[in-house]
């Protein structure tokens, strides 16, 4: 069981609405604790992107409304003003998105696109900044001699340009990785690859992930919790025991039903355990 | 720039025998040919009209030349005036009036009879100032209206209200219409009548059944059944048709496409010597122009004109730039022009030397090459030309060279015409313009515009209230004097002391004249080609196709 | 480097070592009239023969190629740097940015031009020297040629701008000029390239074509647009091979040089 801290990490309570559009958002509700791995499912269109660029700020504030609040870190993200949201993005929070060759600038090399993301937020010298980098890659397993740094992500395995990204997001040791569909373009093992990444790194940091998936067996994996999205809000919240021993929600429940027929589900600490050794 | 065909000249002469020479000359060739058959060329315009009183332009001036009839015709080979619907012609010592006596028997087009009320009607119709008429206007002299007299059907006196310089000459652009004759300016005189009009591609004229002329067997005039114009701006095409047969002759070619037609069938090209076209270089001597005062004052010194002229070497520009197809010009009348050219101008030679000299006597001097005024300046100068036109761009490229050899340098620049005019007529910021002029007229009186200071075509120095010169002034008062006077000898006199005046002063440096160059296919018979307009059916009357 | 990129480099450096050895090659130098041989054929004094007004060809085609390909490509370069910073940046800031950048690039578009080209001219004096002329001809054309591709840029801008990579890059915190330059401008550069390529032929022919306003390269100087100018009505060009030299000189060099950068283009891909 988790959960009963006093503040969580963060706290969202938004509705966000595009013009004259029916809400895509309609009161969610979610509260993520410090280092702990959420798993948001909902189907294609159920609003789960929108909510990850809403919590960095990245939606377009022209074209929609925003109602509500985002508590992170004791502080309304929806208040804050663009700089110091800039100052946030990458730095605390950090996004990685589904697919990571069109994620990756085609034209940069690695190391130019690494660089970037470490200028964005720190002021050091070049071999600082490289070892940084050389780092990050490291953690995220790539090797990080110069000949790869060197490439560009066209050159690459989709399994190494997720890695790259992965790298780009923990440069900076955010509190909060938000993954959207992040391995949702890997092919079986390679998810299991990343996904194993995903725990390592939030073991061994303590960096809380809101992991964000329409792929419930790929979230029961590392998630401690799983919050089920369905038409802009969260039908049902529980732990991942939880919500596969003994869902209640009817849109819970047909998630579950689809899923390919296993026996049992393990539990998740079995899961922890095998991708640790 | 162009010399509006405003001409006057000296008194009737006995032209009877010139026409008998012509007669036989072009009898010899016909005689053993077929008549009938069709004559094909291009006229590079629209014709604006086909009314005759009206014509402005090129292609409208074409159609009146082949269809009116007129009273007297300059003889564009021999220059002299010759008499065609009136027999005969007198000029009152005044100058201000003119007596006709015409043939008898002679019928328009359209079988209507002329006479002498014929004339007067046109006459009237010509001088009414509400038709304006650009025809018209070449005789209007003085403030006041023209009187016709009809004294029989073969005779009639035109009273003009003050004396007109040249006044018969004058009655060669002047096609008589009916005035009774429901076709209106339809009903034609001349050797041909408009057939057919397709607006923007053709015109096709017929043979007039009514004709008067007759050759020395007796035969009809004119030999053809029909003239063919294709309405055809383009000069490539023009050519190209030529060369493919489709049309029988080119009325004025520049000298690379006579070169490249000569390469290939030289018998069909035809070098008629030098034209009344000029190509010349001034100097901007205007005193509201915006130049810098010291470059004017080198372009209002005598010396510095004269040096200019003599370094220029008018050989090279004859040799190079027209392959042999121009002459030298020294001055402001074409030698083609055989009365009005003043015989005792002597030619301008190539002499850097001697140019050298007389810019050093005149303050100049050379230094490390480059010619520098009294001051110090440096002497460069731009000329403009209008852009695309290559022969004058070429010649200016030699002419910057030929300057180049006494330290003086030339950047040339090409401008678009319009450009071009608007600097030179109206803001006077230039320095030196290299245009031609073409001459379509024997007589100084269409120069007036010219040469006079007050004259706002007096382009180096234009409208100026009083002559700024003594020799602008004697220029103006001898160009005054030939206007008034109706002696022909005297006139000439006075104009060609106007040359040796321009020979002396250079305001325009007279570079060339250039060929009258033509081309006509070698199955016309009977052709001339001329220096005047135009140049190669002037006797259209006469010409004749073989094998058709 | 591959052996036809080698090749074209080896072409670009001949031909732009001759230009600037013009003046051991041809010592006669452009302007030299030969009067008396005018329109002559190649002969071992006139490699290329004389042209109209008997100047040595050669000499003339050494000389303009120094003029031309030392300036048509720095136009091109100009006019592609503000096509990039006008229809890139509006394309990427989007919104009011993008109507006032486009509602300018069509107004540039529908400009007469030929009189403001007319009225540039006027302002100039007339007595400038043929290099002041020449260039102050491709720095107009550099200036002013940036409008089309602008509009393809900023819609490729545009779609950009809604891209993956720079959502990401948007949530790593980079952010305004630094997204623009180091995320935007390098996917644009194959549209950049394409559009530095065009240009170069596009002006050295629109170079000769000013000539009419008065403007670009003045006599005696050559370059290759005048030299070009020159085939206009050529009619034998089987009787005259040799006067084709320009044309094909400028084919070889814009061949040339894309060979050489697309290679480059391809390994950086």
């Amino acid at each position: 069981m988790t959960g009963a801290h006093v503040e969580p990490l963060l706290s969202v309570d938004v509705s966000v609405r595009y013009a004259d559009k029916p809400p895509v958002l309609r009161d969610l509700k979610v509260e993520l604790q410090r280092g702990e791995v959420l798993g948001l499912v909902g189907q294609s269109g159920s609003g789960k992107s929108t909510l990850a660029m809403t919590i960095l700020g990245l939606l377009d504030k022209k074209q929609c409304h925003i109602e509500g609040a985002i508590n992170f870190q004791g502080s309304d993200l929806l208040q804050l003003s663009e700089r110091q949201l800039r100052a946030l993005r990458g730095r605390t929070i950090a996004l990685v998105l589904q697919s990571p060759l069109s994620a990756l600038n085609p034209a940069l090399k690695i190391r130019t696109q690494l660089k970037e993301a470490w200028r964005a937020h720190a002021s050091g010298s070049p071999a600082d900044c490289l070892l940084k980098i050389r780092s990050a890659l490291q953690n995220v397993s790539l090797p990080s001699d110069d000949g790869f740094l060197r490439k560009y992500p066209s050159q690459m395995s989709v399994g190494q340009a997720q890695r790259v990204l992965i790298a780009m997001a923990i440069l900076h040791r955010p509190g909060l990785l938000i993954a959207d569909e992040a391995t949702s373009a890997l092919d079986v093992i390679t998810q299991s690859e990343i996904l194993s990444l995903f725990r390592e790194l939030n073991r061994s940091t303590g960096m809380a992930i809101l992991y964000i998936s329409h792929d419930l067996a790929s979230v029961a994996g590392i998630c401690d919790r799983i919050a089920i999205l369905h038409q802009g809000a969260i039908v049902e919240c529980g732990t991942t025991q939880q919500i596969f021993d003994n869902p209640y929600h009817e849109y819970t429940q047909k998630l579950i039903a689809a899923l390919p027929r296993i026996r049992s589900v393990p539990p998740a600490s079995k899961i922890l355990s095998a991708s640790a050794t | 720039m162009k010399r509006h065909s405003k001409a006057s000249t000296y008194t009737a002469r006995s032209c009877s025998k010139a026409l008998a020479v012509i007669l036989c000359a072009v009898c010899f060739c016909s005689a053993a040919l077929a008549q009938g058959g069709e004559l094909r060329f291009c006229l590079r315009s629209e014709p604006k009209t086909f009314d005759p009183l009206k014509v402005d332009d090129d292609a409208s001036g074409a159609i009146r030349y082949l269809t009116g009839g007129v009273l007297i015709r300059e003889n564009r080979q021999t220059q002299q005036l010759e008499p065609e619907l009136a027999l005969s012609w007198k000029v009152s010592k005044d100058g201000r009036q003119i007596s006709f006596r015409l043939r008898s028997g002679i019928f328009f087009s359209d079988g209507t009879p002329f006479s002498a009320e014929d004339v007067a009607y046109t006459i009237q119709q010509l001088m009414d100032p509400a038709l304006h008429s650009p025809t018209g206007d070449t005789f209007r002299s003085g403030i006041g209206s023209v009187e016709t007299k009809v004294i029989s059907a073969t005779q009639v006196s035109i009273r003009f209200p003050a004396p007109v310089a040249g006044l018969d000459r004058l009655f060669d652009q002047v096609a008589i219409l009916s005035e009774h004759s429901l076709k209106k300016e339809m009903a034609v005189l001349g050797p041909f009548m408009v057939a057919d009009y397709k607006a923007g591609s053709s015109i096709i004229l017929r043979r007039n059944p009514y004709y008067w002329k007759t050759d020395a067997q007796g035969r009809k005039l004119p030999y053809l059944d029909s003239i063919h114009l294709d309405i055809q701006p383009n000069r490539d095409v023009e050519l190209l048709r030529f060369k493919r047969g489709e049309i029988d002759l080119i009325n004025s070619l520049d000298s690379e496409y006579f070169d490249k037609l000569s390469a290939t069938s030289p018998q069909v090209v035809h070098d008629a010597g030098p034209s009344l076209d000029s190509e010349q270089l001034w100097f901007n001597q205007a005193a509201k122009s915006p130049i810098p005062g010291y470059k004017k004052n080198w372009f209002r010194s005598t010396a510095f004109r004269r040096a200019i002229s003599e370094a220029i070497n008018r050989d090279d520009l004859s040799r190079v730039v027209y392959h042999g197809h121009a002459q030298p010009a020294f001055g402001p009348v074409s030698p083609a022009n055989k009365f009005w050219f003043d015989n005792n101008l002597k030619p301008q030679t190539y002499d850097p030397e001697t140019a050298l000299n007389t810019l050093q006597n005149d303050g100049f001097r050379i230094e490390n090459g480059t010619l520098k005024d009294k001051d110090g300046n440096s002497v460069v100068f731009s000329i403009i030309t209008n852009a695309g036109n290559k022969a004058r761009e070429r010649m200016a490229v030699l002419i910057q060279d030929d300057l180049q050899k006494i330290g003086i340098h030339v950047n040339v620049v090409t401008l678009d015409f319009p450009s071009l005019i608007e600097r030179m007529t109206q803001t006077f910021d230039y320095e030196a313009i290299l245009l031609g002029l073409t001459n379509v007229d024997l007589d100084p009186n269409g120069e007036m515009n010219v040469w006079l200071s007050s004259s706002e075509n007096h382009q180096w120095n234009p409208s100026q209230k009083v002559p700024e010169t003594t020799w602008e002034a004697e220029m103006d008062r001898l160009m005054r004097a030939q206007a008034s006077a109706s002696d022909p000898n005297k006139r000439k006199e006075a104009f060609d002391r106007v040359q040796e005046i321009v020979a002396e002063q250079q305001p325009f440096i007279f570079l060339i004249n250039k060929n009258a160059l033509s081309a006509v296919s070698t199955s016309i018979h009977g052709a001339a080609p001329v220096i005047l307009s135009p140049q190669t059916y002037w006797n259209a009357e006469w010409l004749t196709v073989a094998g058709k | 480097m591959s052996l036809g990129q080698r090749l074209a480099c080896a072409v670009l450096v001949l031909v732009l070592g001759a230009s600037f050895a013009a003046n051991w090659l041809a010592p006669a130098g452009y302007a030299r009239q030969y009067r008396d041989a005018t329109d002559a054929p190649p002969s071992h004094t006139h490699w290329l023969g004389t042209d109209e007004l008997g100047r040595d060809r050669f000499a003339r085609v050494l000389y303009g190629t120094r003029i031309s390909l030392l300036l048509a490509p720095a136009a091109a370069l100009l006019s592609t740097l503000l096509a990039a910073l006008i229809g890139g940046f509006a394309g990427y800031a989007g919104g009011a940015w993008k109507r006032a950048a486009m509602a300018i690039t069509d107004l540039f578009l529908s400009l007469p031009w030929l009189f403001l080209l007319i009225t540039a001219r006027a302002l100039l004096p007339l007595n400038v020297s043929p290099v002041v002329s020449v260039v102050v001809t491709f720095l107009l054309l550099g200036v002013l040629g940036w409008s089309s591709a602008a509009r393809v840029l900023c819609a490729s801008a545009s779609s950009l701008r809604s891209s993956d990579f720079v959502r990401q890059a948007r949530a790593a915190g980079i952010h305004g000029r630094r997204l623009f330059w180091m995320h935007v401008l390098p996917n644009l550069k194959p549209v950049l390239f394409a559009q530095f390529w065009i240009s170069i032929p596009v002006f050295i022919l629109s170079e000769a074509n000013l000539g009419i306003l008065g403007l670009g390269v003045a006599e005696p100087m050559p370059s290759w647009g005048s030299l070009l100018k020159e085939l206009e009505g050529l009619v034998s060009v089987g009787e005259e091979p040799w006067r084709l030299v320009p044309l094909i000189l400028l084919v070889i060099v814009v061949t040339s040089f894309q060979i050489v950068i697309s290679n480059q283009e391809e390994v950086a891909a």
